[in-house]
């Protein structure tokens, strides 16, 4: 029935992308004028519906005044998400029939003006990236579009996993929910976008730590003793357990203590939280940084987009106890009658008036990956407090929420059902289709006592149930058909309904006014005092510090002739590199502003070749280009630092998923291929990128790396560390 | 494994312009599909989609796309009036490669047909459609990998010939374009070039013609029948005024303005088109090389002993100054020689090549002003005033060939003609009213009669070279002025052991057109390292075999860092030097 839907919509929408392209061939010829800027990234369904869009000024007023243009009836110019709609419906229908009917889809245009649009698609959202200033290449825009895949993911978690409710959980029908969820989107997207280009560590993507070795340790030491202890131990903190705690001083980690127990946490997460907390605490600094070029290219939008607005700590104090109390009772109605998703829509239409601002006690949920004995647990909950203590230096704790024991079975089911409905596509039958890890017996048992414990309490599973039972009698009982073809849409049914239990636990906001689930504000601020307290004499220190974390200078002596280098542990996800300062008035060794801009740009170059070409398989790479020699290198260590030798790196194609750590970890795969040959031993992976002055012969410049790489990480040797 | 390197997966020229109403029929709009045995709804498939999402995008970035990338293909995009092209390739191989070809396709096809608006209105799609599968399957022809990277030329094994040769169908072109209806000219030997003097874009154009007619002839006289058809023949083509106005710019006619003085009482003087080798070729057919050249340096082109088309000399052609001196003929040679007699421009450009010129330049000033359109195109009217006179006296109603200095794209009618001899053949780009100008084809066909049979035998005799010499190295020298590829790569694609080579070489290639300011570059995977360098004329790429495995972190005594040294020593005796 719903592919039936779908289809019709498709043709529909297919003859009016027909007709509609044909309209555009003609008022092709009467060109208007160029837009320079012009950047856009865009998330849609299947069907041409707008989930999420980010756009700059230039890109809004060209499709306003396209729109305007070919909108002559005069209602008023329509809300610009149709537009938008509108103007992509076209690619985005076809790019679907490709994939339908050839097997193949759109990876990237390009126009003869070197505007860029690349496509990719995720199950059934279609993220499109566009760029019209030269700024971002191809790579850049599929980084961006895998990015925020990986927000989405963070934000909502296992959600993700089913379409229908991702879409939902998008695009909330509620127009005013729609456009808080959005704005907090795009302003993640700018965050993120502003630290590619400005931040050595997230163009690299790995964690950059204060140089400190003293008072890290102290800090480390306080965080484990003082804070977390203290935390965990009150009565306030209404069942949640701190399980990482960590300082940033804008965005390099001065200090991180995990739990004993807790599971670590991976480098890409770690990443994507620091993006959140600099979207939510913004260094202000952060924006005096900006070279002119910068100050100009977001003077469009000011730099008020870096702020999200927050309500007033004392407003929202003396509200938040009552006002979001009514608030938050009458929004537990619909969630109470939930019970398909579909019917979803309707009710978040209902949610209009009660959708509560947001309350700066109220921790972000976000999914963060877990690896326990049993496995490896992708997007477990946790919440997040991000508490500043100084314009620049935030705390951050993450907790794990009493629930979350809920989602790793449901994860389970969901990768069992997943497994079962890949295999049935394949063409699999019977026996063969429900071949384990885990056999489908043992999930049924399962399933049952799971569904069985969510009866007495405030999760519908109703739904779960009544899709369960009938997917039994299909299956497993003798009137049923098996495991057949026939029962790939339950399984669909099954991982829909599954996500909707998981969305019931961890994505809505139902816990009662009386047991709020949440660390108290009362802890929190306490938590905030105490570090403060420790920190307060280091303040002004470790905002210096974080932008002279370690200077060039310090470097000349023992490497004439380099410019600069960036060294990356992949193992821990940790990088090292002298600090740009790329300010008019904050003048480095490389001179000021321009001078140093320039080398910027070169450094920024020189990581998207290397990766250009360690895609293809390149571990090594020196280039000669203008007046300078640059190098780099990927090697392999053991765990006691013997030198492995190099194997043939794999050869991805060139729409794989960018090489980095913050979207995906291309390092882990990278070391999980290498150990293939090296059973049972630690694999450890390492970079060097060095820029030297062209003319110091190339056998000086090998000789620095190899100084360099054998230096940077033995904390006795480097005066720094 | 990557699959092997393709030039081409997927062709299409799609006319938007026949599919405007909503029940027109995609296929209506199908010019040209390759493969042609692509289903027809596969057809529709990609045409229309591509189409429509092209269209958008040109629309939202108000210019047009250029390339557009599949998963599993990659496509070049031209989109003109209501035309839409598009050529897919494999994803291996570079973006501005692919383009390349592309605009190449194109413009091959207008070489020959004129505008394509224009041929699809005068002909029948199916022919037009053999004839765009003729230019594809003619740039299938790679004789290996690296052919589909760099879009190149090819030519005689330059080591193997003796440069005297070279010399000889460098003059035997310059013979014929004293002719002022002959542009320039170019000779082939078994389908590669011996001397041209036209651009690489241009002569790669002419070519393709040749090259399907000799592959015709070997054909036939396997087959047995050795009937010798006419030797001369002759093929209409279209040139784009920018290309028209390059090759009159050659400072061959610049001169003409300055010098030319009617002066028609010297026109009686002796006939002397071919002032150079033909003169001594002609009493000796066959010469040995030494004496050939000897005579050739020695003898004063003022010698009258020219015996070729005495009687019937046309007295417009004939010289009224006698040239300057044999003495700074000589250098003039001698630069043509050094310069493979590629180019015609470096020859003229020297001193000496001035006043060489002056006397080419007064015959043709001797009342054949008026055929001398080529003459205005040095002037300060350039190719405009040139064109008028010329459409005016030798373009039949020249309709195309009105100007348009607004439009570079318009295209002016020419011909081909051609002149076989056996495995050689002459091929020049004359104006389209010689074929009916019988004094000039005579005069043109006998003066180089003579001299294209020697060179044929000479040529013939040449046994080829051993086929690459393979050492302990792979490299690729890329000549981007003349658009030659100098390579020890095995003829066969895809050979397993040069593949990594090869992957190299187009990732590299593809970095050195994207970064102006690289010079060179080293990269190396754990089973390969491949050196890289550039400069504005050339780009050589060398991998040396059994480089040692190592660790990959940075050591100097690595071999993968001598590479730049060994590429210098070893490509010497190729002919390449990357001092």
């Amino acid at each position: 029935m719903t592919s039936f839907c779908s289809a019709r919509l498709r043709v529909q929408a297919e003859q009016q992308a027909l007709g509609y392209t044909r309209g555009l061939s003609l008022s092709l010829q009467t060109s208007r004028g160029s837009f320079v800027h012009m950047k856009c990234l865009l998330i849609a369904s299947e069907s041409a519906e707008v989930l999420f869009y980010w756009t700059d000024p230039e890109f809004q007023h060209n499709v306003q005044q396209q729109y305007g243009a070919s909108q002559e009836e005069g209602h008023g110019l329509p809300a610009f998400e149709d537009s938008i709609s509108t103007l992509f419906a076209p690619v985005i229908i076809s790019c679907i029939t490709m994939v339908d009917r050839l097997g193949d889809s759109y990876a990237s245009f390009t126009t003869e003006n070197n505007h860029v649009y690349v496509l990719q698609q995720f199950e059934e959202c279609l993220y499109i990236a566009v760029n019209g200033d030269g700024d971002e290449d191809e790579d850049d825009l599929r980084r961006k579009i895998y990015v925020m895949k990986k927000m989405v993911e963070v934000l909502f978690g296992m959600v993700t996993l089913s379409s229908t409710l991702l879409r939902k959980e998008l695009r909330p029908q509620d127009t005013e929910l729609r456009t808080r969820l959005w704005k907090k989107l795009q302003s993640l997207l700018e965050t993120y976008s502003h630290l590619r280009q400005n931040d050595q560590s997230f163009l690299v993507e790995a964690v950059e730590r204060l140089i400190h070795p003293t008072l890290c340790e102290q800090c480390i030491e306080f965080l484990e003793r003082r804070l977390v202890q203290q935390l965990n131990s009150s009565g306030e903190r209404a069942g949640e357990e701190v399980v990482h705690a960590f300082i940033l001083v804008h965005t390099k980690l001065l200090a991180f203590y995990s739990s004993r127990n807790a599971s670590s946490l991976v480098t890409s997460d770690l990443l994507a939280l620091i993006i959140m907390a600099q979207n939510m605490y913004p260094s202000s600094s952060d924006l005096d940084d900006n070279g002119p070029e910068d100050a100009e290219s977001t003077s469009g939008s000011g730099p008020d987009v870096f702020y999200t607005p927050e309500p007033s700590p004392s407003e929202g104090d003396s509200d938040s106890s009552n006002g979001s109390s009514k608030l938050k009772k009458t929004h537990d109605m619909p969630v109470f009658e939930f019970v398909d998703p579909d019917l979803q829509m309707a009710e978040d239409s209902l949610q209009s008036l009660r959708v509560p601002p947001p309350d700066p006690s109220t921790p972000q949920r976000v999914f963060l990956e877990v690896s326990l004995k049993e496995g490896l647990y992708p997007m477990m909950p946790h919440s997040m407090y991000c508490l500043p203590l100084w314009p620049g230096i935030t705390l951050v704790l993450l907790t794990k929420i009493p629930t979350s024991a809920l989602a790793m079975p449901i994860y389970v089911f969901l990768e069992a059902f997943a497994k079962l409905e890949k295999r049935l596509q394949e063409g699999h039958e019977g026996s063969a289709a429900t071949r384990g890890p885990p056999a489908i017996q043992e999930v049924r048992g399962k399933l049952d006592k799971f569904i069985k414990v969510l009866g007495p309490s405030d999760i519908q599973a109703v739904p779960l149930l009544n899709v369960w039972t009938e997917f039994k009698n299909r299956a497993f009982s003798k009137g049923g058909h098996g495991f057949t073809k026939d029962l790939i849409p339950w399984c669909k049914n099954m991982k829909t309904q599954l996500c909707g239990i998981y969305r019931q636990c961890f994505l809505s906001d139902s816990g009662s006014v009386d047991a709020p689930r949440h660390l108290s504000l009362g802890l929190q601020e306490r938590a905030q005092a105490l570090v403060q307290e420790k920190l307060m004499d280091w303040k002004e220190f470790l905002l210096v510090k974080s932008k002279r974390n370690i200077t060039m200078v310090s470097y000349l002596e023992d490497f004439p002739g380099l410019i600069h280098f960036i060294c990356i542990d992949r193992s821990t996800g940790q990088m090292i590199a002298p600090s740009l300062n790329i300010t008019e008035h904050n003048s480095s060794e490389l001179g000021k502003g321009p001078v140093a801009q320039f080398i910027k740009r070169k450094v920024w170059g020189l990581v998207n070749a290397a990766r250009r070409y360690l895609q293809k398989g390149y571990s090594t790479v020196t280039l000669r280009d203008g007046d300078f020699f640059f190098c780099y290198f990927l090697w392999f260590e053991n765990e006691t630092g013997f030198k492995l030798d190099a194997v043939d790196l794999p050869i991805l194609p060139d729409d794989s998923a960018p090489i980095g750590m913050l979207s995906w970890d291309y390092y882990r795969k990278l070391r999980r291929f290498y150990s293939k040959n090296h059973q049972g031993e630690l694999v450890r992976c390492f970079e060097l990128l060095t820029i030297h002055l062209g003319v110091i012969p190339s056998e000086i410049i090998l000789q620095h790396c190899r100084q360099l790489a054998s230096k940077l990480w033995e904390p006795s040797r480097n005066p720094l560390l | 494994m990557p699959p092997d390197l393709k030039s081409c997966s997927f062709f299409f020229l799609y006319d938007g312009s026949k599919v405007k109403e909503e029940q027109d029929p995609t296929r209506k709009g199908i010019c040209y599909f390759y493969p042609e045995e692509t289903p027809i709804d596969k057809q529709e498939l990609l045409c229309g989609q591509l189409a429509g999402a092209g269209r958008c995008v040109s629309e939202l970035s108000s210019s047009p796309v250029h390339v557009l990338r599949l998963r599993r293909n990659k496509f070049s995009i031209r989109m003109k009036d209501d035309f839409l092209w598009a050529l897919g390739c494999f994803v291996d191989i570079p973006t501005v490669s692919v383009c390349e070809l592309l605009d190449h396709l194109i413009s091959l096809f207008c070489f020959y047909n004129g505008s394509v608006r224009q041929s699809y209105q005068l002909n029948r799609p199916e022919t037009l459609a053999s004839r765009w599968a003729q230019y594809l399957s003619h740039h299938q022809q790679g004789t290996n990998d690296l052919h589909h990277i760099f879009s190149c030329i090819k030519t005689i094994d330059s080591t193997n010939v003796d440069p005297l040769l070279l010399l000889k169908a460098a003059l035997i072109l310059q013979a014929c374009q004293r002719c002022p209806l002959v542009l320039a000219g170019c000779i082939l030997f078994r389908g590669r070039v011996v001397s041209t003097q036209m651009t690489p874009a241009l002569t790669m154009k002419v070519m393709v013609h040749e090259n399907e007619t000799f592959i015709k002839s070997q054909r036939h006289s396997s087959a047995g029948s050795s009937a010798v058809k006419d030797p001369v023949s002759s093929v209409p083509v279209f040139l784009t005024t920018s290309e028209l106005h390059y090759l009159q710019s050659t400072p061959v006619d610049k001169e003409i303005k300055t010098h030319s003085t009617p002066c028609k009482e010297t026109q009686h003087r002796k006939p002397r088109l071919s002032r150079t080798l033909s003169d001594t070729l002609s009493t000796d057919s066959e010469p040995s090389e030494s004496g050939s050249s000897q005579s050739l340096l020695k003898s004063p082109p003022s010698s009258t002993d020219n015996v070729f088309v005495p009687g019937t000399a046309d007295p417009l052609l004939s010289s009224s100054s006698p040239l300057p001196n044999g003495k700074e003929e000589d250098v003039s040679f001698y630069h043509s020689f050094c310069t493979n007699g590629d180019d015609i421009t470096d020859n003229s450009m020297s001193s000496s090549g001035a006043e060489a010129n002056c006397a080419s330049g007064g015959i043709a000033g001797n009342g054949r002003t008026m055929l001398d359109f080529n003459g205005a195109a040095g002037t300060e009217e350039v190719c405009d005033g040139g064109l008028r006179r010329g459409s005016g006296h030798v373009v039949p109603s020249g309709a195309e060939g009105a100007p348009d200095c607004q439009n570079d794209d318009s295209l002016v009618p020419m011909m081909l003609y051609l002149h076989r001899v056996k495995g050689l053949v002459l091929i020049l780009l004359v104006e389209r009213h010689f074929l009916d100008d019988s004094a000039s084809m005579e005069e043109v066909y006998h003066s180089s009669l003579a001299a294209l049979n020697g060179l044929e035998a000479h040529l013939r005799s040449v046994t080829p070279g051993a086929p690459g010499a393979q050492g302990p190295y792979i490299f690729a020298h890329f000549d981007s002025i003349q658009s030659t590829l100098t390579s020890n790569l095995s003829g066969r694609p895809g050979a397993a052991h040069e593949r990594p080579f090869v992957r190299a070489a187009s990732l590299l290639h593809s970095h050195f057109c994207n970064t102006e300011t690289l010079q060179e570059a080293i990269i190396r995977s754990a089973g390969a390292a491949v050196y890289g360098t550039r400069s504005v004329a050339q780009e050589t790429y060398f991998l040396q075999h059994g480089t040692v495995r190592n660790s990959g972190i940075p050591n100097h005594q690595d071999s993968a860092f001598s590479l730049p040294t060994k590429a210098r020593h070893r490509l010497l005796k190729h002919g390449v030097n990357l001092l």
